[in-house]
């Protein structure tokens, strides 16, 4: 393809690294183009083309995004970008990316270095939660007893039923979380919180050192052991440290 | 789903080393990175709805109706009458059932169940 139509052409941007760490990426980019490593004064945008301008893209463009970063976050320190950020052409990533904002990037890269993101969720078993809201909360069982005898009728009191047990579970899943919080962020650098809705106890990401990545799993390890079977523990990673690059850049 | 398990530990604990359901996917990559000003945003036809806050999901009369009965269905596996009950709204509970262990907004698009029904 010649270099003219090259540089007008809208790209798609992954993220950024130093320009000397990464030789190349294998992974398929979105829309199936090939990735490119656009260098400029020591920093590199992972970077694919778009196919004219159609920004429509598939699903399993999902996962390319995702799988770049991982080749990437595999050889070298990355900044991700999230998905779906296009920017007008080769020249604005070298110039409003990498030329502006260098100062702000090479900050973010010496932040996650060495570093790598866990995300973590800790998700209630339904049926041992909600004996237990039962057994604590008698106003609960006494409501589900009359809402059950009064069966459809009983529209407004399974509201007033479901209401209560939302609160009640609002204020268990506070406790839960405040605990495996704090026995976990001990052994992290940083931590975001995601919002939890419905069985959910805890969803957070958590920035952890690869030199206490081994002290962090024996940590869930612990947790998932002590809090079972009220609550099932999930982890996953080590990934890109997308959760934190924001933060990281300052921003 | 592949879950990579540590020989020496116990299975308390479930490990990815990857994410392999949409859901888990688009929790590391949609908004979440390093925010450049963009040209244009691509949208990937059929997510979009995914963007809706959760906590308007947590608030809504449709959570406490499934709550209301996911705590009544405990004692429906209890009792004797337990059979005839289920006949009765078997199909839409059996629905239900799968969509109250599903968590926040993201779960609305069809699709991006699989996941955690895998995992069940």
């Amino acid at each position: 393809m010649a270099a003219s139509s090259a540089t007008s052409a809208a790209v798609y941007v992954y993220g950024v690294v130093r320009g000397d760490e990464l030789p190349a990426v294998a992974a398929e980019g979105v829309a199936d183009a090939p990735v490119e490593l656009l260098e400029h004064d020591g920093l590199a945008a992972l970077v694919s083309k778009l196919p004219g301008r159609d920004f429509r893209v598939k699903r399993r463009d999902l996962q390319r995004h995702l799988q770049v970063l991982e080749d990437a976050f595999g050889e070298a320190t990355i900044v991700p970008c999230p998905f779906g950020t296009v920017v007008v052409s080769e020249d604005a990533v070298r110039g409003m990316l990498l030329t502006e904002r260098r100062e702000e990037l090479l900050a973010a890269l010496a932040r996650l270095e060495g570093k790598v993101q866990l995300n973590v969720k800790a998700v209630y078993d339904e049926e041992e939660l909600l004996r237990e809201l039962l057994r604590l909360h008698p106003e609960l069982a006494r409501l589900q007893a009359s809402t059950k005898r009064l069966g459809d009728a009983g529209y407004y009191e399974q509201i007033r039923l479901g209401e209560l047990i939302a609160a009640a579970l609002s204020e268990r899943r506070e406790l839960d979380s405040q605990r495996l919080l704090r026995h976990l962020d001990e052994r992290s650098e940083d931590t975001v919180i995601e919002p939890a809705a419905d069985y959910v106890a805890l969803k957070a990401s958590f920035l952890v050192s690869r030199k206490q990545l081994r002290k962090f799993d024996d940590a869930l390890e612990r947790a998932a052991e002590a809090e079972q079977p009220a609550l099932r523990i999930e982890v996953i990673g080590p990934l890109p440290p997308t959760a934190f690059a924001a933060a990281a850049a300052g921003g | 789903m592949a879950i990579a398990t540590r020989g020496t530990a116990s299975n308390y604990l479930q490990r990815a080393p990857s994410p392999s359901g949409l859901a888990d996917v688009l929790d590391v990559i949609l908004d979440k990175g390093l925010v450049i000003d963009a040209y244009v945003r691509v949208s990937v036809i059929g997510i979009e709805v995914l963007t809706i806050d959760a906590r308007i999901v947590i608030a809504s009369v449709d959570t406490y109706l499934r709550f209301a009965e996911a705590v009544n269905r405990l004692d429906l596996a209890q009792t004797e009458t337990a059979g005839i009950e289920e006949l009765r709204d078997g199909g839409s509970a059996g629905k239900k059932k799968t969509e109250g262990a599903i968590e926040g907004a993201k779960e609305k698009v069809p699709g991006l169940k699989s996941d955690k029904e895998k995992s069940r």
